[in-house]
C-alpha cells in the first residue's frame, strides 16, 4: 500500500516554503491588531504628514498653474480661463468650471494608458465648485487640468489643494482656498496622509476638503469600515491638517505676489 | 517664513492678502473690487494688496469706506455688457456680421471671444435699410460696444454711435483705407472709394 503511494508521487510542500513572506505578513497583521503606534515605512508617526512642497507658475502658457510634491506624489495643475467654451453648450448665466484629472503613463508602478480619470475629475469638480465665484465670469468657462506625474498615495487630496492654489494664481475670484487631507483606517489606528502602500492595506478611508477661514467643508468622502467614534476624531484631525496646509498655500501666494511686484 | 514676508513688504505698507482672508468688519467697510461681504465680515476674493478708498461723495453710504484688493494677476478680461471692445470682422452675412473680440476695454484677451453685430445694431438711423456689405468687410477692425451676453455662441455687439465702427481696414487692392466721411473710406494706393460704417476717432 505504502509502496504504491510512494510510487504515485506526493506533492506535499515543505513546511519552510514561503516562510519569509508569510513572516512579514504576520508581522504586519500583528501591528495592525495590537500596536498602538508603530513606525510607518517612511519613519513617520501615525499623525505626521509628509513635508509639502508647492510652487506656483510652472506652466507659463496657462492663466495660472501650480506644482505640488508631497513625498513621492507629484502633481501639476494648469488653469485656463475664463475663456469661451469650445463645445457650444447651452447658455448659462453663471460661469462653468470644467475639471479634468489624468495620470501620466509612468505615474504608477505599472505602465498605464494616460486616459482621463473620470471619477477623480468629478470629485475635483465637487470639491472646488463651492469655493469659486461662478457668477463673476458669466457665459465663460474656467478649465482646470490636473496631471499626476507620480502617484505616491493620497493623490486626490493633493490634486485638490494644488488646483486651489492654481485657481488663486490665475486670479479667479474665490470665497476661500480649499485644502484637502485624507486619512486611512488600519486596524485600530487612524493614520494621516497615507502612502499608496498604506492606502492599499486600509480598512477604510476618509477624505475631507475644507475651506479653513470660512470653516466650511466642501466635500467629505468616506469609504470602507469605520466606527462612529473614529469618524469624528478623523474628521477633526483632517480639518486641523487642512488649516495648516492652507497657511502654506497662503505663504506661497504672498511670496509670488511680492516677487511679481518687484519685477 | 512670516518674518521674511514682512521684510519684502516694503511697498506702500499695504499688506498682501489671499482669498478668504479677513479684511475687516462689514459695519465699518464696504466691499469693493476683489472683496466680498460675508455676514459680519468683509473678505478678500483674489490675491493682491489691500487698499482702502474713502467713501464716494455721491453715494448714500457715508460712514463706510470701501476696501478693495488690487491684484497683479486679476483674471484676463471678459466682455461685460457696456464695455467697449475691439474686434476683427470674420464673416459678413445678409443680416449680421460675426467678429472675433480681441481687446476688452483696452486690455487684450488671451483667447478670442465670438461676437455678433446684427443689422439693427450697425447704426442709429434708418436701421431697416442697412446693407451689411456696405458697412463691414471680413478683416476690418471695428470698435464696438457689448450690448448683452447674447446667446450660447456669441456676444451681441453694437456700433450705433459716432465713435463706434470701422477703425482700420484694408482695401481690395491691399492698401490702407483712410476715412473720408462717416460712410466712406478711400484707398491710399489706388484712390478707390469703399463703403464702410466708419468710427469718428477723436
Amino acid at each position: 500500500m505504502s509502496a504504491a503511494a510512494a510510487a504515485a508521487g506526493t506533492y506535499t510542500p515543505a513546511a519552510e516554503a514561503g516562510g519569509k513572506r508569510r513572516e512579514k505578513r504576520e508581522e504586519l497583521r500583528r501591528h495592525l491588531a495590537e500596536d498602538a503606534d508603530w513606525p510607518r515605512a517612511d519613519g513617520r508617526s501615525i499623525h505626521d504628514c509628509r513635508p509639502a512642497f508647492m510652487q506656483t507658475g510652472p506652466t507659463t502658457a496657462a492663466s495660472g498653474s501650480a506644482y505640488a510634491e508631497f513625498g513621492k506624489t507629484k502633481v501639476i495643475v494648469s488653469v485656463f480661463g475664463p475663456r469661451e467654451s469650445k463645445k457650444a453648450m447651452l447658455y448659462s448665466d453663471t460661469g462653468r468650471l470644467n475639471c479634468s484629472v489624468s495620470y501620466t503613463t509612468f505615474a504608477t508602478g505599472i505602465r498605464g494608458q494616460g486616459l482621463e480619470n473620470k471619477e477623480y475629475s468629478g470629485m475635483l469638480h465637487k470639491a472646488l465648485e463651492g469655493a469659486v465665484m461662478l457668477h463673476t465670469f458669466p457665459k465663460t468657462t474656467v478649465d482646470v487640468f490636473a496631471l499626476v506625474l507620480e502617484s505616491g498615495g493620497s493623490d486626490l487630496p493633493i490634486i485638490i489643494s494644488c488646483a486651489s492654489l492654481a485657481l488663486a494664481d490665475a486670479g479667479i475670484m474665490m470665497y476661500d482656498l480649499v485644502t484637502s487631507v485624507s486619512v486611512s483606517c488600519l486596524g485600530k489606528n487612524v493614520i494621516i496622509d497615507p502612502t499608496s502602500d498604506e492606502e492599499a492595506w486600509q480598512d477604510g478611508g476618509l477624505m475631507v476638503s475644507y475651506m479653513p477661514t470660512r470653516r466650511e467643508i466642501t466635500q467629505l468622502t468616506l469609504t470602507g469600515e469605520w466606527s462612529d467614534g473614529k469618524i469624528t476624531n478623523a474628521v477633526e484631525l483632517c480639518m486641523d491638517a487642512c488649516s495648516k496646509l492652507c497657511e502654506i498655500l497662503r505663504e506661497r501666494l504672498k511670496d509670488t505676489a511680492v516677487l511679481e511686484e518687484n519685477e | 517664513m512670516a518674518a521674511t514676508a514682512m521684510e519684502h513688504d516694503g511697498g506702500g505698507g499695504a499688506e498682501v492678502v489671499t482669498p478668504g482672508e479677513l479684511l475687516g468688519a462689514s459695519s465699518s467697510l464696504a466691499a469693493g473690487r476683489g472683496a466680498y461681504a460675508d455676514g459680519h465680515s468683509v473678505r478678500a476674493s483674489v490675491t493682491g494688496r489691500r487698499r482702502i478708498l474713502p467713501p464716494t461723495p455721491g453715494s448714500s453710504d457715508q460712514q463706510r469706506s470701501t476696501v478693495e484688493v488690487v491684484g497683479h494677476k486679476a483674471h484676463g478680461a471678459v466682455p461685460q455688457p457696456g464695455s467697449v471692445v475691439i474686434a476683427r470682422v470674420t464673416k459678413v452675412m445678409a443680416r449680421m456680421a460675426s467678429a472675433d473680440i480681441m481687446c476688452v476695454d483696452s486690455k487684450a484677451v488671451k483667447e478670442k471671444f465670438t461676437g455678433m453685430i446684427r443689422q439693427q445694431d450697425v447704426r442709429a438711423t434708418e436701421i431697416d435699410k442697412v446693407d451689411m456689405y456696405q458697412s463691414y468687410r471680413p478683416g476690418d477692425i471695428v470698435r464696438a460696444l457689448v450690448l448683452s451676453l447674447g446667446d450660447a455662441r456669441a456676444y451681441y455687439l453694437s456700433t450705433a454711435k459716432n465713435e463706434l465702427g470701422v477703425v482700420s481696414a484694408q482695401s481690395i487692392a491691399g492698401g490702407t483705407l483712410v476715412p473720408t466721411s462717416w460712410t466712406e473710406m478711400q484707398c491710399e494706393l489706388t484712390g478707390q472709394i469703399e463703403q464702410r460704417k466708419v468710427a469718428k476717432v477723436e
